[in-house]
């Protein structure tokens, strides 16, 4: 190869050089200086070329430099040359960098020279600096994360345990790492887990990944508590990881419970201070059959006391009796269905028979008023997914309602309709009374609003959260010519979907 | 079988209340009418045999208090029995002020029934006995002449035969004449029960 074609070869190179090149003699003195160089230095050319390169390094390297040379020149000792290390540079406006420095030695026209290449080493140490950053702070959030965090690969054996999973759990993360993570959890998720896992990789459907659901955990001790589960997964350097935050949900669930059993304990209440006021209606409710056996009885005793008394009529008259006991303890049996406490509970019933029901509880005392209530119930006879008696006591209270709205007026009447629409069933009732006030309407469901003298205002607000809690919705609208129609809608048991197991 | 003609009304709105004392009146003897309603009894009010009403205090439409202030506004004098539940009390007070012969709260034992139904109709048989009175008396007053009629006036007023002469420019001894015809045709036997039978019939002078 040509001696001037290798030249402008490595001029090229040079001068292209991403990393700066310096060459100096062994003075210190700089022989050559690279445009890259220009721009990591801020020196230009001119600038530098036969001044000491000590000039490029910040103390104590620029007051020592020319020693090193010496000392090589003198020793032999190669502390640099060959060897490279990261060094600081020094730049034109006095700022500090990192640079990395690797030194070669060489003769020009036979004389000792010696190249440098330098490489900014700023942002990949700045680099490392924000990744060291971001670890600690990722570290520190696991570490202090009410929430447990547990990694596992994909065997299922746990590859990382934080200290809030060693809280919930009780095992200490040198117990569990490298164990099957499946030991958390209580049968039959405990034999099943390793056969999800190798569902999810052989076909990919995700069946909790990026979904989360509420699961059941094991602690060491043996308990099982109810989590909230969230699963991530990781791909990495070809290895997969799944990263599961666990959330205690005892807390959660009692205060949930509690709150469930206050609110069951307000609609009991609520529902004992309706069957209060109805009392006096419901005592001559009761009284009339009473009064009705006692007075077939007597006669019949005083039949039978005449000579000759007429069996025939007896037997009439005993079957009046018990037909008249059966009325009674019909009444009753409405009633302490109504008043016991009971558990919410939520069972398939039939909505046409759960209405009219509450409705005959309803009617007592009506028929004093001169109130006609009547029924339109849903021909097709829908199954709806509800707390009976809760439900009922919806209907009570609103047909109560529009009995009393109707008791001072014209037009006496109340219309209680079922039905289905939009794919919910549907219940309303249906006054001509006076209809809402502007003033009440704004609030009617909130509680302590009343427009009775002698009301609570508890009875509609609480009906809404019957209703809500069930997942239906009540409300009330305007009737185009009198009174007002309240609705609520239920839940069809036919449309319950997939339970989610 | 029936102790008397006496017909014992019944009304109240549930049927089994109605058809069960209707059945224990007719036990003891009674004849009894139901109703179901006090518009369907007035109608038949003005034309009614001789008995009493029992009844329900608690009615729709007509109450029992209505139904007996419209058989009174109505010149009805039936005695009435109410029947009160539970609670009602206060009306069957109210009832009694305005009149009813008794009240008796449901479920009641039969005696309790069968004695008010009893007295009410001993107390209609009474004012049936005082009303064939009254009109037994009246129709000796029309049965007197006119001068007759005159002499009874003066003598329930208390006057003396000879002022009774005076007054009517008549002798004391035609006085004497008429007042004995009087005496007779009213059948008094005494002048005080003359005075009483004018006073019942309402036919004392100014």
């Amino acid at each position: 190869m040509p001696s001037d074609q290798t030249d402008s070869r490595l001029r090229a190179i040079i001068e292209t050089s991403v990393d700066g090149i310096v060459i100096i003699d062994t003075k210190g003195l700089i022989r050559l200086y690279n445009p890259a160089c220009e721009r990591l230095f801020g020196y230009a050319v001119h600038e530098v070329l036969g001044r000491n390169v000590s000039m490029l390094m910040p103390e104590p390297y620029c007051s020592e430099h020319d020693g090193y040379i010496r000392r090589y020149l003198h020793t032999g000792e190669k502390r640099m040359i060959g060897i490279g290390r990261e060094v600081p540079g020094r730049r034109k406006d006095g700022t500090v960098f990192p640079m990395h420095l690797s030194v070669g030695e060489g003769e020009e026209n036979g004389e000792r020279i010696f190249v440098g290449i330098v490489r900014d080493l700023t942002s990949q140490r700045e680099m490392n600096t924000a990744l060291q950053q971001r670890e600690a702070h990722l570290r520190s959030i696991i570490e202090t994360a009410p929430d447990a965090l547990i990694v596992i690969d994909e065997r299922g054996l746990i590859d990382s345990f934080s200290p809030a999973a060693e809280r919930l759990f009780g095992y200490s993360a040198a117990e569990v790492l490298g164990r099957n993570v499946s030991m958390l959890m209580p049968s039959p998720h405990r034999e099943l887990h390793d056969s999800y896992i190798r569902r999810y990789l052989e076909t990919g459907e995700k069946r909790i990944i990026g979904i989360g659901r509420v699961v059941v955990g094991l602690r060491k001790d043996g308990t099982t508590f109810p989590m909230e589960l969230a699963v991530g997964e990781v791909n990495s350097a070809g290895r997969r990881q799944f990263t599961g935050f666990v959330r205690d949900l005892t807390e959660h669930q009692k205060s949930q419970k509690r709150l469930q059993e206050l609110q069951n304990e307000l609609i009991h209440v609520a529902r004992l201070s309706e069957l209060g006021q109805m009392a006096s209606a419901l005592a001559h409710e009761l009284n009339q059959p009473l009064t009705a056996i006692s007075n077939y009885l007597q006669a019949g005793r005083r039949i039978m006391s005449m000579s000759g008394g007429d069996v025939a009529k007896l037997s009439e008259i005993m079957e009046k009796a018990t037909v008249q006991s059966n009325r009674a303890g019909q009444i009753i049996r409405r009633l302490r269905q109504f008043v016991e406490k009971g558990e919410s509970e939520r069972h398939v019933e039939n909505l046409n028979k759960v209405v009219e029901e509450a409705t005959a509880l309803a009617l007592v005392g009506a028929k004093e008023l001169g109130v006609k209530p009547s029924l339109e119930l849903d021909p097709s006879y829908r199954r709806v997914l509800i707390d009976k008696i809760q439900v009922q006591q919806v209907v009570l209270n609103l047909v109560r309602n529009a009995i009393e709205a109707v008791a001072t007026c014209e037009r006496r009447e109340v219309v209680v309709i079922t039905g289905v629409e939009d794919g919910m069933a549907i219940v309303r009732v249906r006054d001509t009374g006076p209809g809402l006030a502007k003033e009440v309407q704004d609030n009617l469901f909130q509680p302590f609003v009343t427009t009775k003298p002698k009301g609570m205002g508890l009875g509609l607000s609480i009906c809404r959260s019957i209703v809500e809690a069930q997942g239906g919705r009540l409300w009330a609208t305007p009737n185009p010519d009198h009174g007002v129609t309240f609705s609520f809608t239920l839940p069809l048991a036919e449309k319950e979907g997939d339970d989610g197991g | 079988m029936t102790v008397d003609d006496a017909t014992v009304f019944v009304i109240d709105d549930d049927e089994a209340v109605r058809d069960s004392v209707s059945l224990l009146l007719e036990s003891a003897g009674y004849r009894v009418r139901t109703y179901e309603s006090g518009r369907l009894f007035l109608e038949e009010a003005a034309s009614l045999p001789f008995g009493c009403a029992v009844i329900d205090v608690r009615m729709p439409d007509i109450d029992g208090l209505e139904l007996q202030d419209a058989l009174r506004a109505r010149g009805i004098d039936i005695p009435i029995v109410i029947m009160t539940g539970h609670g009602d009390v206060p009306m069957a007070v109210r009832a009694m002020r305005a009149g009813a012969v008794d009240f008796v709260e449901k479920p009641f034992a039969d005696h309790v029934i069968l004695d008010s139904v009893k007295r009410a109709l001993a107390l209609a048989r009474e004012r049936q006995r005082q009303a064939a009175q009254l009109a037994a008396i009246r129709c000796r007053v029309e049965a007197l002449t006119p001068r007759e009629r005159e002499v009874m006036d003066q003598l329930v007023l208390g006057h003396p035969n000879k002022v009774i002469a005076a007054r009517l420019n008549i002798s004391p001894r035609t006085v004497e004449i008429h007042r004995a015809r009087v005496m007779e045709k009213m059948q008094a036997r005494s002048l005080s029960e003359l005075v009483r039978m004018a006073l019942a019939i309402g036919v004392v002078p100014e």
